[in-house]
């Protein structure tokens, strides 16, 4: 008998889940190459070896083998036991450490996992009074950085390695030449760092006349500026998007790109929980002209170019400000965006009809008098002390890098110390950084890598030091969380490669006693804590000081600061045109300014909305593609998509990169992630996208105008993006309804079907059925879309927990990516300004799992405890696993990625060469190390979880479901439970295990539990109306569920006007999508 | 054509048939017994850097298993000791003796001793410890009686097998937990084995787990 599959059910019209541009485009060749399991060229060995060279070769070998086999001796492997036991050590139990990652202005609290003494994973602190344990990704791939085999490894004196001991001594002279400063420049990155705070006063007040000066390429400081400014006092604001009902974003990624992003997700999050129709859930408006992730969870999104923002804002304004605030300045500026009043007015209103329940915020593009009035209208809102506090934050008093530029130009400064940052890649243009840093008789330069900063054969300084940077997981430091609570930075590891602190340097160059970090940190505690060790004990357990965060500050608000940056603001230029098109420039979501570069688990993760990866691109609208004649097209020779690379002119100068189609773009506008094509950065980062830092300039650092596009007709440059691979053919994979349709309907998603369910029995038994009535746990998973944001935390945890290694942009381009949880991400509605939500996809760890019916070595299995499970060892690699999975979540190491170098996967080793040996000569000599570089290997081999088998070539894998953790905790019950009966986990003793995704995800919208616990979260998840299966009519019962998405819509905006559903529903419903109405009801 | 075969070659077919038969039984035999960590492994016996006698210190002295092996209930690794904890006796025992010289060589240095790995699972199997001897299982199932050993042997294959021979059938294995690291202890007969062990297989709830997961992941 043969199962037939329901048929799919858009035939022409289809309802438009569309997840890229050529799939809307359905032509027939699309078509075609859609069908296929994998596209063109992902099954092919791609080597030029032949098969039949290939099996000559292996015959050879297998011949050599069978030689050596005779001779064959167990090989001797040692143990080498410590000489000296440490205290408290026990050899193969991990060890928990609480410490922070800092950001620009604040800091992210962790506790670090380390193995054996190396950290091997990060995770939040969830005793943090500001924290729920959810991180970003930044955070989860950092530990990846520590373990970089190109970081900066040797102190340089112009250009000549030299030993640590000589930097040190040299750093001491240079201290003893400064006299009071004068000549002497620090230029430094943002910090929240106490330690760093009271070194600069006493480096200050030992050298009065140093020059201090900060420098962010993507600088997140304006919030605070203004709040300053407003005030007349220094404060900065602090978000509080869970109290409020209506939130307006201007061009703010609060989800993505901003400060404390992490936090504003959960705190979003919560406001947008639903538990029953009775809930109450909040509004997000937004305005913006990229396609962000706060765009995707917006429930309105305006889409202006740049130039229009500030007016929107104005005008936005102008409708909620008291009449008196009002003047004819801000009427003025306010007057071009009367076109978007049928959007504005109502937005206004709504702002309004909820006083001390919305939240207005700016984004850090926007220019200080736009934040300036944002604080306005907040205050005008009743926001303050409600959904925006502010808190007392030391003043920053250090003046810019183009201040500093001007004085390096003229002379004024003959010692230049660069702690941190990359200015010679990333500073404005117009500043002409690398010749400016040379005209400096010293140079002392803190870097974490080598980098175009560095000392430069061609153009530097007299002198330059370049000075290796710790990591934060390998030195003492502090700093203060968002909120102010100051948390310890305490390491893990000694520095791998003798690298110095910032703290170290400034005390080094300073003269300062002590210069260790560790004293420097535990002096400043003492005035911050107290003298007593039992407090600096209690603060390094923790990880955070209670009560160290400042209280609310008392705010008077002060309007003339608004009236006097207004008349600054430069007058808005006219609409963009498609011979003058606006530019963004933003801080991508993975390399922020470039600093994570060689970062390869951030290279390969996709990009939240384009889903690129390993590039940026030149990001523009459907229209304006179309108008410049750069739409994306097919190759009729090759079958392959391209992209045409373009030049964009701006103020005289080019950069060159290819164009990517965002659809939700504003049009004429082109929006450009800054921090790839980096010059000299290490073997992961080099040639990853362009550069687009060569436009910006310190007039012009985020928005610039009048840019032109000139399509190269170049097709050659590859993009590697993970968008079009595996359609869903427009089942309803994700459900939504608005939320007066779910408050009449809760169960609306449960009707949500193609058609009713097929009354036909699975063809095999569940053989589960049987077993699981002797386990004692049943495992299983919600996802609530509700709160998913999209922000990729999760796939980055999961790579670090589980040791899934890159494939490199190759492999992505052929959809080899080995991510167990990936976010899909689909469009509906129009290309020009469509809706889109996100999905996290894992194994569905279905219990009549299609993959294991089709394994012929029984590689894949069900544990009793409902677990799809894979015996990695038995897996043959046939790959009919993955042919047979509805969900396409299964991942096959096509080549050995663990132990090859990424551009050499194809080469044979009997034909290559690594460290200048014969690489099967090396192989004999130690067959672990496999065919990386001795660097590569001794560090790459540090960072993996010893938890998990690390897989090799011809194997299948996918996600567990973090079954280390779940056997871990059960070994960890039986262990306490000894000849009692207490093993069972319960989640009311708090014994049951997180998932890596589920503790890393900020929005807390990831539930993992025993669904044989009535009383376990993941219970009631799923016992909630909104719960529905993916492809539930395959009947493959998957344990992991997922609640509907809801969207909150105000009435009387235009939008929902013209549709009154999700579009994703609309199409649905449009496309012939019954809703069930025996399973809950109409829709 | 009958010119071509001489009479014999009437034969050649049933013998060639039988001959591989025959060989191929052998081949089969042979791989059965020799291919395996039955052969393979049982009677490993590196010899150690330092020549330990496990009969002295455990059978004469009395010294418990988890005086050295001191992570076995924390750790899913027993740990084999630091040189530290040797010399908390033999900085007063036999401090002089040339057999200890490497221990204290060691111990002055700080300098680990090179010991020779005698137990070893694959990576992809994961065996946990902790788990075993916390709950009824003694050392003596896995390791043999190594407080009779002078030099320490590879004494059970540690096969798939040999470990589903006892998760099939806990209650055949399981002793009280004050017996677990007492090498020479025999429940009196069999049949108060099996009653005992299926008595803690109920009271402590064991189960009989036969999960891939269970050990690959």
């Amino acid at each position: 008998m043969k199962t037939i599959p329901p048929p799919c059910l858009e035939p022409e019209t289809g309802p438009k889940y569309w997840r890229s541009l050529d799939q809307l485009a359905n032509t027939p060749e699309f078509r075609q190459w859609a069908e296929r399991e994998f596209p063109a060229g992902a099954g092919d060995l791609g080597d030029p070896v032949t098969r039949r060279h290939f099996v000559k070769i292996m015959s050879a070998s297998f011949l050599l083998a069978g030689l050596g086999a005779t001779g064959c001796r167990r090989p001797v492997e040692n143990i080498y036991p410590f000489a000296k036991m440490p205290l408290d050590y026990v050899h193969g139990v991990p060890q928990y450490f609480a410490t922070a990652l800092p950001t620009r202005r604040a800091a992210i609290p962790l506790v670090v996992k380390s193995n054996e003494g190396r950290p091997t994973k990060i995770e939040g602190n969830p005793d943090h009074p500001d924290s729920n344990g959810g991180t970003d990704h930044l955070a989860q791939a950092s530990v990846l950085s520590l373990y970089d085999p190109d970081r900066a490894m040797r102190c340089v004196r112009n250009g000549s390695g030299q030993s640590r001991m000589a930097a040190l001594d040299a750093l001491s002279a240079i201290s003893k030449t400064l006299g009071d400063g004068s000549g002497l420049a620090f230029l430094l990155e943002q910090s929240s760092s106490p330690s760093r705070a009271r070194l600069q006063q006493a480096i200050s007040e030992k050298f009065p006349k140093a020059r201090w000066h900060v420098y962010e390429p993507v600088d997140l400081d304006l919030p605070r500026q203004a709040a300053s400014l407003a005030y007349g006092a220094s404060v900065e604001p602090y978000y509080k998007l869970d109290e409020a009902s209506v939130v307006l974003s201007l061009d703010c990624d609060f989800i993505g790109s901003e400060e404390n992003a992490y936090n504003n997700i959960r705190r979003f999050a919560k406001g947008r929980h639903l538990d029953d129709k009775d809930s109450p859930m909040s509004r997000l408006y937004a305005v913006e002209s990229l396609f962000t992730l706060t765009g995707v969870n917006s429930d309105h999104r305006l889409r202006v170019p740049p130039s229009m923002i500030v007016p929107v804002l104005a005008r936005l304004a102008v409708n909620i400000l008291a009449a008196s605030a009002i003047d004819s300045q801000l009427r003025e500026l306010a007057a071009p965006a009367q076109a978007h009043d049928d959007w504005i007015v109502p937005c206004a209103n709504d702002l309004k009809a909820n006083p001390g329940k919305s939240l207005v915020m700016a984004g850090y593009r926007l220019p200080l008098a736009a934040h300036l009035l944002v604080v306005a209208m907040n205050e005008a809102l009743g926001a303050v002390n409600h959904t925006v506090e502010f808190h007392q934050t030391p003043a920053s008093k250090e003046g810019t890098i183009s201040e500093l530029a001007a004085a390096l130009n003229a002379g004024q400064v003959q010692t230049l110390v660069i702690l941190g940052g990359n200015p010679g890649y990333n500073a404005p243009f117009d500043l002409q950084w690398p010749q400016a840093q040379a005209k400096v008789k010293t140079v002392v330069r803190l870097g974490y890598y080598e980098d175009e900063t560095s000392w430069d054969a061609d153009l530097h300084a007299d002198l330059q030091w370049d000075i290796p940077a710790a990591h934060f997981l390998e030195a003492w430091g502090d700093a203060r969380t968002a909120d102010g609570t100051v948390v310890p930075i305490q390491p893990l590891i000694e520095p791998l490669f003798g690298g110095l602190t910032e703290l170290e340097a400034l005390a080094l160059l300073g003269g300062l006693t002590p210069s260790s970090p560790y004293e420097i940190v535990r002096q400043t505690f003492r005035g911050i804590g107290g003298d007593d060790e039992n407090s600096w004990r209690k603060f390094l357990h923790d990880g955070f000081l209670a009560g160290s965060a400042p209280s609310q500050a008392a705010v008077q608000y002060n309007p003339s600061a608004l009236t006097e940056a207004l008349g600054k603001l430069q007058p808005v230029g006219p609409a963009p045109a498609a011979d003058k098109l606006d530019v963004v420039f933003y801080r991508d979501a993975k390399m922020d300014d470039g600093r994570h570069n060689n970062n390869g688990w951030l290279q390969e993760l996709p990009d939240p909305i384009s889903k690129l990866t390993w590039d940026n691109a030149v990001l523009i609208s459907p229209k304006t593609a179309k108008d410049l004649g750069v739409f994306t097209d097919r190759n009729v020779q090759t079958q392959k998509f391209f992209n045409y690379t373009v030049d964009i002119k701006l103020g005289g100068r080019t950069v060159r990169g290819p164009v990517w189609i965002q659809p939700g773009m504003a049009d004429n506008t082109v929006g450009l992630a800054l921090g790839y094509g980096r010059e000299k950065t290490g073997r992961v980062g080099r040639g990853t996208g362009f550069n687009a830092y060569p436009l910006r300039t310190s007039e012009a650092l985020y928005y610039a105008a009048g840019a032109e596009l000139t399509n190269t007709k170049d097709t050659s440059y590859e993009l590697a993006d993970t968008q079009s691979h595996w359609h869903m053919e427009g089942r309803p994979v994700v459900r939504e309804a608005n939320l007066d349709q779910f408050r009449q309907n809760p169960a609306f998603a449960k009707g949500m079907r193609p058609e009713a369910p097929p009354v036909i029995a699975p063809l095999y038994p569940n053989p589960l059925d049987e077993t699981k009535k002797q386990a004692m746990h049943q495992w299983g998973m919600s996802i609530d879309l509700n709160r998913c944001v999209g922000c990729s935390a999760c796939m980055i945890a999961c790579q670090s927990e589980n040791n899934i290694p890159i494939v490199g942009k190759e492999m992505v381009g052929k959809s080899r990516e080995m991510h167990w949880v990936r976010l899909d991400r689909y469009y509906a509605g129009p290309e020009e300004d469509p809706q889109a939500v996100t999905q996290p996809m894992l194994c569905q760890h279905c219990e009549a799992a299609p993959c294991e019916n089709v394994c012929p070595v029984n590689a894949t299995s069900h544990d009793d405890e409902g677990l799809n499970v894979m015996t990695y060892n038995r897996c043959v690699g046939t790959r009919y696993c993955s042919n047979n999975c509805p969900y396409k979540v299964r991942r096959f190491n096509f080549f050995d990625y663990n132990r090859r170098p990424l551009n050499h996967l194809y080469k044979s080793p009997l034909v290559m060469e690594t460290d200048g040996e014969w690489e099967l000569m090396r192989w004999l000599k130690n067959p672990d190390k496999g065919n990386l570089p001795e660097d590569e290997w001794q560090l790459a081999k540090l960072v993996k979880n010893p938890d998990v088998s690390v897989r090799m070539r011809g194997v299948m894998e996918k996600c567990t479901l973090c079954l280390q953790r779940i056997e871990q905790a059960k070994i960890a019950a039986k262990v306490k439970a000894r000849d009692t009966d207490h093993v069972r986990l319960s989640e009311k003793e708090g014994t049951v295990p997180k998932t890596a995704c589920q503790q890393a995800c900020p929005a807390e919208a990831i539930i993992f539990g025993d669904i044989s616990d009535p009383e376990s979260s993941v219970s009631k998840a799923k016992g909630q109306e909104r719960t529905y299966s993916v492809l539930e009519f395959l009947l493959t019962k998957p344990r992991c569920t997922y609640l509907a998405r809801v969207r909150n819509p105000n009435q009387e905006m235009p939008d929902f006007k013209e549709h009154s559903m999700p579009y994703t529903t609309e199409e649905f419903l449009k496309a012939g999508g019954a809703s069930a109405e025996s399973e809950g009801g109409t829709l | 054509m009958s010119d071509f075969f001489p009479k014999w070659t009437n034969n050649l077919p049933r013998n060639i048939i039988i001959g591989a038969l025959l060989a191929g039984t052998a081949v089969t035999a042979g791989v059965t017994y020799y291919f395996t960590p039955k052969y393979t492994r049982v009677g490993y016996e590196p010899i150690q850097p330092v020549a330990f006698p496990h009969s002295v210190h455990v059978t004469q002295l009395g010294l418990d298993c988890r005086y050295c092996h001191n992570g076995v209930e924390k750790s899913w690794y027993s740990n084999i000791p630091a040189t530290s904890v040797c010399m908390n006796c033999h900085n007063q025992v036999l401090k002089d003796d040339d057999r200890l010289a490497v221990v204290r060589d060691s111990y002055a240095t700080g300098k680990p001793i090179p010991w020779v790995q005698i137990h070893k699972l694959p990576d992809y199997a994961f065996f946990n410890h902790s788990v075993h001897v916390n709950r009824g299982v003694s050392c003596v199932e896995c390791h043999g009686q190594i407080n009779h050993m002078d030099e320490v042997y590879h004494a059970k294959p540690l096969s798939m097998s040999f470990c589903l021979d006892c998760h099939r059938d806990p209650a055949k294995h399981l002793r009280p937990l004050d017996k677990i690291t007492d090498l020479d202890w025999k429940a009196p007969n069999e049949a108060t084995q099996l009653a005992d062990g299926q008595k803690f297989v109920h009271d402590w709830k064991v189960q009989s787990l036969q999960n891939c997961s269970t050990c690959h992941r």
